[in-house]
This record gives C-alpha cells, sequence and structure tokens, in this order.
C-alpha cells in the first residue's frame, strides 16, 4: 500500500531583491494512511512554508524549485493544474491555520462559511447543507449549532472559532488535515480540548493529521511520528517515543533540554543560544554549526547528510556519520 | 437601530444651526452688499440706504438673523433679493440637476473605476497594473475645467458640436436631457474614477494578503469566488468612505462644470447669488447643501453597518 503523502527532495526558493534564497532544503517526509505526523521546529524553520507547498498555497515570492509531493502514491501535487487542484483543497487535504481570530471571513456568517465547502465540492440542496453543517457542527462540540450557526465570527471566542475552522476542514472527510499551529493561539485548558477533538475526529473519520507546531507537548499528546525541522531542512526524523526516549541531533536535545527546564524547579529556563538564520545570512556547511555546542571543522565545511541511525531513526549530523564520510 | 437614526436626525439640528449663523455671518462680513450690487457704483447714498432699510439690512444684526430663521423654520426661506422669485422652490429644481449630474458621475466612474481596480489588484506590477495606475492618476491630477475645455474644443474641431443650452429635466425628455448631461457628467466622472480606481485596488491588495483569504483558498474556492464573494465584498467598506466623500463634495462642488457647460444647477445659482451679494439665495441654498451632505454621511454610516456586521448602531 502507498503512503498517503511523500515529500521527496522538496525545496522551496525565496526570490527577493532580485536574489533568490533557498528556504526549504531537500526535505523528505513520509505519513502513512490513519498516521498522525507532526513536524517541530522554532519558528522561522520553515514549517508552514512546507505545509503551504503540499497545498500549493505558498505566498508569491516563494516557489518549490526542486522535488515532487506525491499523494495517494501517483498524483504529483506540485504538477496540479490550478483546476484540479481546486478538487484536493477542503476536499481530500484541509488546512486550519494558527490564528482562529483571523482565519474567517468577519463578513460571512458561520453557516455561510460551512456551507461554502459542500458548494465547492459537491452538489446539495440548501436544505442538505445547512443539515450537513449543524451535524458537522455537533460533532466538534458546539452547543446550540441551530442558533450559532447564524452567528459571525466576531460574536465567537478563539476556541469556538478554531471549533469552527476544524468543522470546515473536516466536513468533507478528507484523508489528510494538515494543523498549522492550530492551538498556539488558545488559551492552556482550550488547547487540550481542541488537540482532543481533532485526535477523535481523525480517528472516527480515517483521517491522517499532519501536525505542525514548535510545541514538542503538542507532538508527544497527538503523533505517531516526527520530523524536527530547523533552518528549512529535516535535522532528525523518527518515532516520537524513539524522538523522547533517544535524541540524537544536538538541536533536538537542545528543544527537548528547554521543555524540560520548564518543569524544572531552579527556574532557569534553558534556551538554545542564538536565532535560526534567515534564508539570506546562510552560509555552507551545517546550518545549525553556529549554535551548537558539538560543533566540529567539518560542520563548518560541509553540509552532514540525513545518517541512519537505525531503520527508522534518521539524522542529519555529522556526529552519527564519521565513517561514511571517510568511506564517501 | 431606528433609534440611531432618530438620534442622528435630531444631531442634525445643532450642526444645521452652526452653519446656518456661520454663512450668515459671512455674508455680513464680505465687504458690498445686494444694495450696491443692484445700484451700481454711480448710487446716491440715500438711494443705498433706501434699499438697503426695504430689505432690512438697517436692523442689527441678531434681529436680522432671528426673522431670517423664523422664516426658515417655517419652511420659508424668504425671495431673492435680486429676482424677487421664492428661495426654496428655485433650489430644489436646480438641485434636481446637480443632483441627476452627481449620480450619472458616480454611477459612470464606479462602472469603470470598481472593474479595472480588481483587475490592476489582480495582475499587480504587470503592464496592465501600471496602465490602470496611470489612468488613475490622470483621472485625479487633470483639473476638472482643463479636461472640459479640451472634450468641448476636441467635440467642437471634429463633430460641429456645440454645448447645448439650458436644461431638460430627465422625465420630460429623457434623450436630450441625457444629450445634454452626458458630458459633464463624464468630466465629473473622470476624477472621480481616477480615485476611486486606486481604492479599489489598494483594499483588494490589503484583503487579498489576509489570512481568511487563505482559508477561501484552502476551502477549494475558484479565483472568482475569493475575488468577488470575499475580497470585494471586504474592499468595499474602504471604497464606500470614498464614495461617500466624493459625493458629499459633488454635491457642492459642481459649480465650475456647471459654469462651463452653463447649466442651471445649484452651484450656478450660488456662484450668482455671492457675486451679486443676494444674501437670501447664499443663505438658503448653503444651509441646504449642508443638509443633504449630513443625510448622505449618514446614509454611508448606514451602509456600513449593512455590509459590515462587525459594525452595529444601537
Ligand atoms: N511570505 C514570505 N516572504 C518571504 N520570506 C518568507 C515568507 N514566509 C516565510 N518566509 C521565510 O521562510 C522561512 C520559513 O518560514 P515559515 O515556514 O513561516 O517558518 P515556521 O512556520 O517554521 O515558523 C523564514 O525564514 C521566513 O523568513
Ligand atoms: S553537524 Fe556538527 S554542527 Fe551540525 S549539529 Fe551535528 S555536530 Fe552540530
Ligand atoms: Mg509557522
Amino acid at each position: 500500500m502507498s503512503p498517503l503523502l511523500e515529500i521527496k527532495d522538496l525545496s522551496i526558493d525565496l526570490y527577493a531583491d532580485s536574489e533568490k534564497f533557498n528556504v526549504i532544503n531537500n526535505i523528505n517526509l513520509t505519513i502513512e494512511k490513519k498516521q498522525k505526523y507532526g513536524i517541530v521546529g522554532e519558528s522561522g524553520s520553515g514549517k508552514s512554508l512546507t505545509s503551504l507547498s503540499i497545498m500549493n498555497l505558498l505566498p508569491d515570492a516563494l516557489a518549490i524549485s526542486g522535488g515532487e509531493i506525491l499523494f495517494n502514491g501517483d498524483t504529483d501535487l506540485t504538477n496540479l493544474s490550478k483546476k484540479e487542484f481546486l478538487k484536493i483543497r477542503g476536499n481530500e487535504i484541509s488546512m486550519i491555520f494558527q490564528e482562529p481570530m483571523t482565519a474567517l471571513d468577519p463578513l460571512y456568517p458561520i453557516e455561510h462559511q460551512i456551507m461554502e465547502v459542500l458548494k465547492f465540492h459537491g452538489s446539495y440542496s440548501k436544505k442538505q447543507m445547512r443539515q450537513l453543517a449543524v451535524e458537522m457542527l455537533e460533532k466538534v462540540g458546539i452547543p446550540r449549532p441551530q442558533q450559532l450557526i447564524k452567528e459571525y465570527p466576531h460574536q465567537l471566542s478563539g476556541g469556538m472559532r478554531q471549533r469552527i475552522m476544524i468543522a470546515i476542514a473536516l466536513i468533507c472527510n478528507p484523508r489528510l488535515l494538515i494543523a498549522d499551529e492550530p492551538t498556539t493561539a488558545l488559551d492552556v485548558t482550550i488547547q487540550a480540548q481542541i488537540l482532543d477533538l481533532m485526535n477523535e475526529l481523525t480517528d472516527n473519520y480515517d483521517t491522517s493529521i499532519l501536525m505542525i507546531t514548535h510545541d514538542l507537548g503538542v507532538i508527544a499528546e497527538t503523533c505517531e511520528r516526527v520530523a524536527v525541522m530547523y533552518s528549512g531542512e529535516v535535522v532528525e526524523e523518527a518515532a516520537v517515543t524513539t524522538l523522547f526516549k533517544n535524541p540524537t541531533h544536538p538541536y533536538t536535545v537542545g528543544l527537548l533540554e528547554s521543555v524540560k527546564s520548564l518543569g524544572d524547579k531552579s527556574n532557569k529556563l534553558y534556551s538554545i543560544p542564538g536565532n535560526v538564520p534567515t534564508p539570506k545570512q546562510l552560509t555552507g556547511g551545517c546550518r545549525f554549526a553556529s549554535r551548537c555546542p558539538h560543533a566540529m571543522e567539518i560542520c563548518r565545511s560541509q553540509a552532514p547528510p540525513l545518517f541512519s541511525i537505525d531503520a527508522d531513526h534518521k539524522s542529519k549530523c555529522w556526529l552519527y556519520g564519521e565513517e561514511e564520510v571517510v568511506n564517501g | 437601530m431606528y433609534a440611531y437614526i432618530v438620534r442622528r436626525l435630531l444631531m442634525l439640528v445643532p450642526v444645521l444651526f452652526g452653519v446656518s449663523i456661520f454663512i450668515f455671518v459671512i455674508m455680513r462680513i464680505v465687504p458690498g452688499d445686494v444694495a450696491m450690487t443692484i445700484l451700481g457704483t454711480d448710487a446716491t447714498p440715500e438711494s443705498l440706504k433706501q434699499l438697503r432699510e426695504d430689505f432690512g439690512l438697517n436692523l442689527p444684526i441678531y434681529q436680522q438673523y432671528f426673522e431670517w430663521m423664523a422664516g426658515v423654520l417655517t419652511g420659508d426661506f424668504g425671495e431673492s433679493m435680486r429676482t424677487g422669485k421664492e428661495v426654496l422652490p428655485d433650489i430644489l429644481t436646480r438641485f434636481k440637476l446637480t443632483f441627476e449630474l452627481t449620480l450619472i458621475s458616480a454611477v459612470l466612474s464606479w462602472i469603470i473605476a470598481i472593474p479595472l481596480g480588481i483587475i490592476a489588484a489582480i495582475k499587480r506590477n504587470t503592464k496592465t497594473d501600471f496602465g490602470v495606475r496611470l489612468i488613475s492618476l490622470l483621472g485625479v491630477s487633470v483639473p476638472n475645467f482643463a479636461l472640459a475645455t479640451v472634450l468641448i474644443l476636441i467635440l467642437a474641431l471634429f463633430f460641429s458640436y456645440s454645448p447645448p443650452v439650458g436644461y431638460v429635466g430627465f422625465f420630460e425628455d429623457p434623450a436630450t436631457n441625457l444629450q445634454i448631461m452626458i458630458l459633464p457628467s463624464i468630466v465629473l466622472g473622470t476624477a472621480m474614477a481616477g480615485a476611486v480606481m486606486r481604492m479599489t485596488r489598494s483594499s483588494i491588495l490589503e484583503i487579498l494578503r489576509q489570512d481568511f483569504i487563505r482559508t477561501i483558498r484552502a476551502k477549494g474556492a475558484r479565483e472568482r469566488v475569493v475575488i468577488f464573494q470575499h475580497a470585494l465584498r471586504n474592499a468595499m467598506i474602504p471604497i464606500l468612505t470614498i464614495i461617500g466623500m466624493q459625493i458629499g463634495t459633488l454635491l457642492g462642488g459642481t459649480v465650475i462644470i456647471e459654469q462651463i457647460f452653463s447649466l442651471p444647477g445649484l452651484g450656478q445659482l450660488v456662484l450668482t447669488a455671492i457675486t451679486q451679494r443676494d444674501f437670501t439665495v447664499v443663505q438658503g441654498a448653503v444651509l441646504f447643501i449642508a443638509f443633504v451632505f449630513v443625510l448622505i454621511n449618514l446614509l454611508v454610516d448606514l451602509l456600513y453597518s449593512y455590509l459590515d456586521p462587525r459594525i452595529t448602531y444601537k
């Protein structure tokens, strides 16, 4: 059985000041059917761009410069016409975003915004669409859906709006749900509810999730596999349990340290010193070298490939591949 | 909502009261008066005095004001000091022309400007976009009178056109009416179109950058739906602001165009009345224009709340 989504050697470039900068560099991801897959990394590491490229919704200044995105084994999403893509978006693959406050059109009632998706992807009567919308709102845990459906986005709380986004995303029963920081903008108590809801619904619908977050806690709660992204590259890829038990890449180790120090009584917040380099600052070598406590000579001159730690665990770091270098 | 409208209408009272005092005082501060313009420079002081007394201009200014106001409040705007005609009916007749002129220019400008603005936004930074922006720049920067003169000259030279004289109401003879109105409307419409085009382009671009547009695209919407049902509808709010402002200024600002095309509109009435120091006409017309101006503002505000559910008036 072919995987649901396979990102192969995907690169994305930014066109700015009449120059070209690499933003996503040769990443590979495989999401199986019904799998919950996570991408984690600091802000600016390229998570959102990766997800937008799947939907062909990259901002104007950015474009895919190489690789392919296979959906259902045979459809290459990077090669699809605009018209063909309309059938995928919202129907086969849907997406929810970080900012529930601004993600809905302020001028239309909730009803319209849910029924709209049904109109794009099916032929229902108005009555059927309203019926389906109400049922979907019930499923995402919205009280009094009959009344709420007439309300406008500004009348609802952030948590409610995110539930509505989930309803919109799932109403056509997609194969893949991409969630880009779906809980980051919400209160802590609401965060857990929304994650539970997404877990439960995608289980019921056999939908795969691509969960994008900067928060390892969210990964731990929802995902089976995870890719750690740094500066436009996947630097480590493993099953979630493996990653937490046996992190290999110094960046992953740093991320885990900073999470642990959150619960630390000493109250000393650990964070990885320095910042993600911007696309314009990149030089050759390992992109993490300027912040890495283990950086070696080779790290600054040559970019490490993705080494296999074992069959199911890969890490993009020279610490795990000296032999290959000698040989290769 | 109704309470809000009533409240806004009540607020008209102090505004119009202020305007009435302002214009009344201004007219009496500017040098010269109606007696001088009627009798000319070689009039004797006695005859001037006599005429001023006839018009009541010798009375203390507050008394003149109260007498005028007492009339206005009962719907009697007085009579023209020059022609003896009743002021209010004259204003209303002429307003019909000015209103029609404004309306045709406005509609004409929207028909051109909104589609072009949308096209420019969709095709931003292409030749089409630069073309549209150039046109809109010309539209806003070429003065009305210059455009009018050039148009008349060209038409006169090549089509032996001469501006029709006089005015025929639309309901009396639509064909002749439109023939009279079309040229001045084009001239006025061009300036409006330039500004509306710019506003349409920039607000659509602004809206297209917003998060909810990405959501709509992610739902699988066609570009047509994205632009017309979502981007344009959201952009209509700032566009409406500029349209409201323009209509307001046009209603009071068709003076030059009415002069060039010899149209007997409200602007022409006011202009003549000012040069003749025809106090009652100027006062009445200015008060009327202020009233219409405030009404249009109210209408625009009500349209806002119709377009945008976040705006509610209580
Ligand atoms: N619209 C854009 N224009 C230019 N650069 C962008 C744009 N969006 C993202 N980038 C750049 O791409 C990189 C990755 O961004 P993003 O995918 O948003 O990161 P993340 O979602 O992990 O925080 C960042 O360095 C950012 O500066
Ligand atoms: S390759 Fe070198 S610099 Fe990069 S993470 Fe590994 S040890 Fe650090
Ligand atoms: Mg992001």
